[in-house]
């Protein structure tokens, strides 16, 4: 037997767990965001990151945690209540004004199945970069406390975008109509 | 050229999952890594040229999502490929060692024995895939192929 026969022989068993058909049924709203992330975003171009150590309570159907959130590049306090498949951000405007954004995640199985995002696949997923593609044509990158206007930054549709933070690079490709994907290895090629 | 996505699902999962798993070394982030392709495949405008083209380009984009997922800083913990390995129902014990033997090696090495041996790539089209020079992937090879005649023995040809 040749090695490669050999090799096909013991790696033609991995497999993957399921092998229903995958029924990709709305892929307009999935085709940006990796899967097992949330899948419909809030309204408000909110980035939310949770520092480790604050107070949990846990309620009767859902969990609440207090967490520091990026709203456009400023931080703040704010409450984040997951109940289900859907949870809520409250927190106060530069004004003061109580504010709350409403959101919905639920991860897609391999095969089409959906179960609720768990808080740290929230937590993970508004942790990300956000792409705003705001009512007066101008379209912004946000990203902890970096902010960037990219609307005149476009070429044939793409653009292309590096965030670094702690020694950590990302890097976006933004396309002016279809959201972006991301990567920490190197532009991903629209 | 398109394929479906029945088409492509049936084709290329378990595949594209084999090259996930050598990458992740763990069946949850190697299913992630899966999903977040046939997704994109789903997703984007691009024609192909070929069959041939659509599996390099899935090929591709696996393994990028399986680093960028292996690289996360949210990562869980996850059961290890020693767990994975051990439900597999390998016909010959030599098949059980040629997969240890290869999971112990660097990633960097795994994925281009297991394009070569696996998926059939000469070492052109596997530096085309990688986006790397020909002769990174050639020494790789060479250099992947003597760690596993090191570690297997009579139970690896190196042909």
């Amino acid at each position: 037997m040749t090695d490669k026969e050999r090799y096909k022989r013991a790696f033609s068993l991995l497999r993957a767990s399921e092998h229903d058909l995958m029924e990709v049924a709305s892929m307009d709203h999935v085709k940006v965001l990796p899967v097992r992330r949330l899948v419909s975003l809030c309204a408000a171009a909110v980035l939310i990151v949770a520092m480790a150590s604050v107070a949990y309570a846990a309620d009767i159907g859902g969990i609440q945690r207090k967490v520091q959130v990026w709203i456009h590049g400023d931080q703040t306090n704010a409450v984040l209540d997951i109940r289900g498949k859907s949870y809520t951000l409250s927190y106060e405007d530069e004004n003061g004004e109580p504010r709350s954004v409403a959101g919905g995640g639920v991860a897609i199985g391999l095969f089409g199945k959906e179960r609720p995002l768990t808080e740290e696949e929230i937590l993970e997923h508004l942790d990300s970069p956000e792409v705003a593609y705001l009512e007066d044509g101008s379209v912004w990158v946000y990203y902890h406390d970096q902010k960037l206007e990219i609307t005149d930054k476009f070429v044939d549709g793409v653009c292309y975008v590096q965030l670094q933070e702690d020694g950590r690079v990302l890097y976006l490709t933004v396309t002016e109509q279809e959201g972006y994907t991301m990567s920490t290895h190197g532009y991903v090629k629209p | 050229m398109r394929l479906t996505t029945e088409e492509i699902f049936r084709t290329y999962t378990d595949r594209l999952f084999a090259i996930a798993f050598t990458v992740c070394q763990n069946r949850e982030d190697a299913e992630d890594a899966v999903q977040d392709t046939l997704i994109r495949y789903c997703g984007a405008k691009k024609d192909f040229e070929s069959e041939e083209h659509i599996r390099a380009w899935l090929i591709r984009v696996v393994i990028n999502r399986a680093k960028d997922i292996r690289a996360s800083f949210w990562r869980r913990k996850r059961a290890g490929w020693e767990e994975e390995m051990a439900a597999l129902p390998f016909e010959e014990p030599e098949d059980s060692r040629l997969f240890e033997a290869v999971m112990g090696l660097e990633e960097k090495y795994r994925v281009v024995i297991h394009m070569f041996y696996y998926e059939d790539y000469d070492i052109r089209e596997i530096a085309r895939i990688l986006g790397c020079p020909g002769g990174t992937v050639k020494s790789r090879l060479s250099r992947a192929r003597a760690l596993l005649k090191n570690t297997l023995k009579e139970d690896w040809n190196n042909d």
